[in-house]
């Protein structure tokens, strides 16, 4: 097992790295860099070339680019971001507050989607093919085919005619205002919410059905076990591993693929972070914003598999 | 009992002897009526995309502003929005986008995902380690922060915006594809290909990837319903199809939030066509994966 996990581990760091060094790259092909965003638009445009020369020279990036990417990467490894190329603060002060909204929305999201999926799910499995499976499929197919940001503006929409309610145009943080903070969140919570909880019904329906298969269960039944502890010790139980799977792996993809809802909802969390860096051409902010988001991808499914692995010997001999 | 009815229809659906294409059409909206509509609509959408110029009854890119947000009325039946430009008629012409951009965005990225899969599996080895971490990569990079690089660099045209559009899929069927091809490659006569002496190239392409073929098409359907989903949020976002084209993402950016009060049709139709070929795409692809392989899961 141990031997599993280191690999698994080591496995990590090459994708990691793969996902720096692209990002890194993308960022220098691009058309422009931070100094001419800052200095060609608005104010101060016009500019002289000794000016541009010398702010670059103050960012590090006149110096050759594998060893800007040096540089970067020495700084990862002691965990330090530097500082953002256009605001001129730490990394993380630019980060943490952002982060902190968008892993709130996150986990609401995440919540409601968990409610909603597991009884929806193991219903229509246990009801295949009648109308109630029929609804339960046709609402979380509707959740797969509406856009949230579309979802959204729905509610905006909502709120307005009937109730003449606006959503708050500043975000209040939890520890100041819980209240408050829960009212202005759960509505982008919920848009963002229902895709997700039909991704999790559907996987959690094809789970029971074919976990409903499996011999066992029918050994449970022709001892005459009833039915509710059928259900939950021995379906429900096996049927949950991808589930999990799923919902692990949309929570990882929600904490930086919000842009668009973050725009409907006018929250200034991580996504609109990052139209913003990669709009100003802001080299160490955008790496690091990809790094974080990459690794919590990168680390949801490495605990996944792990626990796949925990549960299932057979993976760990593969 | 649903223990029972199950096993019921799996033996049901064991291979029968040769059908015809209608036997086989008629059979699957009979035992999958849900996927029928799915399918019904997806064909009524390609119907309507195809014949634009003739059932549209505006030119989608007409201003008038004599006309600008008129509600839905017998002139305009869904209004128009904030240049006077008739809603039914850009959706109806969006479906063109949406159907573009989403069978080629679906097939390339499949097809691309099938190939590397394919190789991967066979090659083994050094080969598939490096394929997998490449395809590691890729599924864990954010997908906005890829397009908005790829549009920066390439330039916003609908090739460019296919490709980006390619790059979560790519990896995800690979995975799935790889995983099937494992037990291709076992088979004997791939080892009866490689033993005539055939290429790398053709025993991929002619022995291993038409044996795949199931997981592929589920793979491919499963991936047009999100690619136009996918349009129309970086449409949103001003990242996709650019104006004054007619794409449905287009459609609900900038003044259909402005005036959402006053003319709210301009957010709804537009989300509405959005939903509803989602929706269709869904429901078939649904219901083709199931009576192609009911163990295989996409999520």
């Amino acid at each position: 097992m141990w031997r599993f996990v280191i690999n698994r581990f080591l496995l990590m760091i090459p994708t990691l790295l793969g996902v720096a060094l692209i990002i890194f790259l993308l960022l220098r092909v691009i058309p422009g860099d931070v100094v001419e965003a800052k200095f060609m638009s608005g104010e101060g445009s016009g500019a002289s070339a000794e000016v541009l020369a010398a702010e670059r020279a103050r960012l590090g990036l006149d110096k050759p680019v594998w060893e800007q990417f040096a540089i970067w990467m020495w700084g990862v490894v002691r965990l330090d971001f530097g500082i953002s190329m256009w605001t001129g603060a730490p990394i993380g002060d630019e980060i943490a507050l952002r982060f902190a909204l968008s892993l709130q929305v996150a986990l609401m999201a995440t919540v409601i989607a968990t409610l909603l999926a597991l009884p929806l799910g193991v219903l229509a499995a246990l009801k295949q093919d009648t109308w109630i499976d029929y609804a339960v499929r046709i609402f979380s197919i509707a959740g797969l085919a509406m856009p949230s940001f579309w979802l959204g503006i729905l509610m905006i929409l909502g709120f307005l005619i009937f109730f003449r309610w606006v959503p708050p145009m500043v975000y209040t943080p939890f520890w100041v205002d819980p209240w408050q903070n829960l009212v202005q969140l759960i509505w982008p919570a919920l848009a963002v919410g229902y895709r997700y909880s039909a991704v999790a019904t559907r996987m959690t329906r094809s789970s029971m059905l074919e976990v409903l298969r499996e011999d066992y269960i029918r050994t449970a039944r022709a001892k005459g076990l009833w039915l509710k502890l059928i259900l939950v010790r021995h379906a429900l139980k096996n049927a949950m591993l991808p589930v999990v799977t799923v919902i692990g792996l949309e929570f990882a993809f929600l904490l930086g693929g919000l842009v668009v809802t973050e725009q409907v909802f006018n929250l200034n969390g991580l996504g609109l972070l990052f139209v913003q860096a990669i709009a100003r051409r802001d080299y160490t902010l955008t790496q690091a914003l990809v790094l974080l988001v990459a690794s919590a991808f990168i680390v949801v499914n490495f605990l996944m598999d792990i626990m796949y692995a925990w549960l299932d010997p057979r993976i760990r001999y593969r | 009992m649903t223990t029972t009815t199950d096993i019921a229809i799996v033996e049901a659906e064991a291979p029968e002897r040769r059908r015809g294409w209608l036997d086989v059409v008629l059979d699957f909206c009979r035992r999958r009526p849900l996927g029928a509509i799915g399918a019904a609509i997806v064909v009524l959408m390609i119907l309507v995309a195809l014949t634009a110029p003739m059932i549209a009854p505006y030119d989608p890119l007409a201003i008038d502003f004599a006309a600008m947000l008129a509600p839905p009325g017998a002139d305009h039946w869904l209004g128009t929005d904030a240049y006077g430009r008739d809603v039914l008629s850009r959706i109806i012409y969006g479906s063109q986008t949406a159907l573009i951009v989403g069978f080629g965005a679906a097939f390339v990225g499949s097809t691309a995902g099938a190939v590397l899969g394919v190789g991967s599996a066979y090659f083994g080895g050094r080969v598939d380690l490096i394929v997998q971490r490449f395809m590691d990569i890729f599924i864990s990079f954010p997908l906005i922060i890829l397009a908005l690089a790829m549009v920066a660099i390439l330039g916003n045209t609908l090739p460019n915006l296919i490709i980006a559009m390619t790059a979560p899929m790519v990896p995800r069927c690979a995975l799935v594809i790889r995983s099937s091809a494992l037990s291709v490659r076992e088979m004997p006569y791939v080892d009866a290909a490689r033993a005539a002496g055939f290429s790398h190239a053709r025993i991929i392409l002619r022995h291993m990837l038409p044996n795949v073929m199931a997981p592929y098409l589920i793979m491919l359907t499963s991936f047009l319903g999100q690619a136009i989903l996918l349009e129309a949020s970086l449409s949103f976002l001003g990242l996709g199809v650019q104006e004054p084209t007619a794409a449905w993402g287009l459609m609900l950016r900038g003044a259909a939030v402005e005036f959402a009060e006053t003319a709210p049709w301009m957010a709804l139709f537009p989300g509405l066509a959005i939903s509803l070929a989602v929706f269709a795409f869904n429901l078939f692809g649904d219901s083709l994966r199931d009576a192609l392989d009911p163990k295989l899961r996409t999520g």
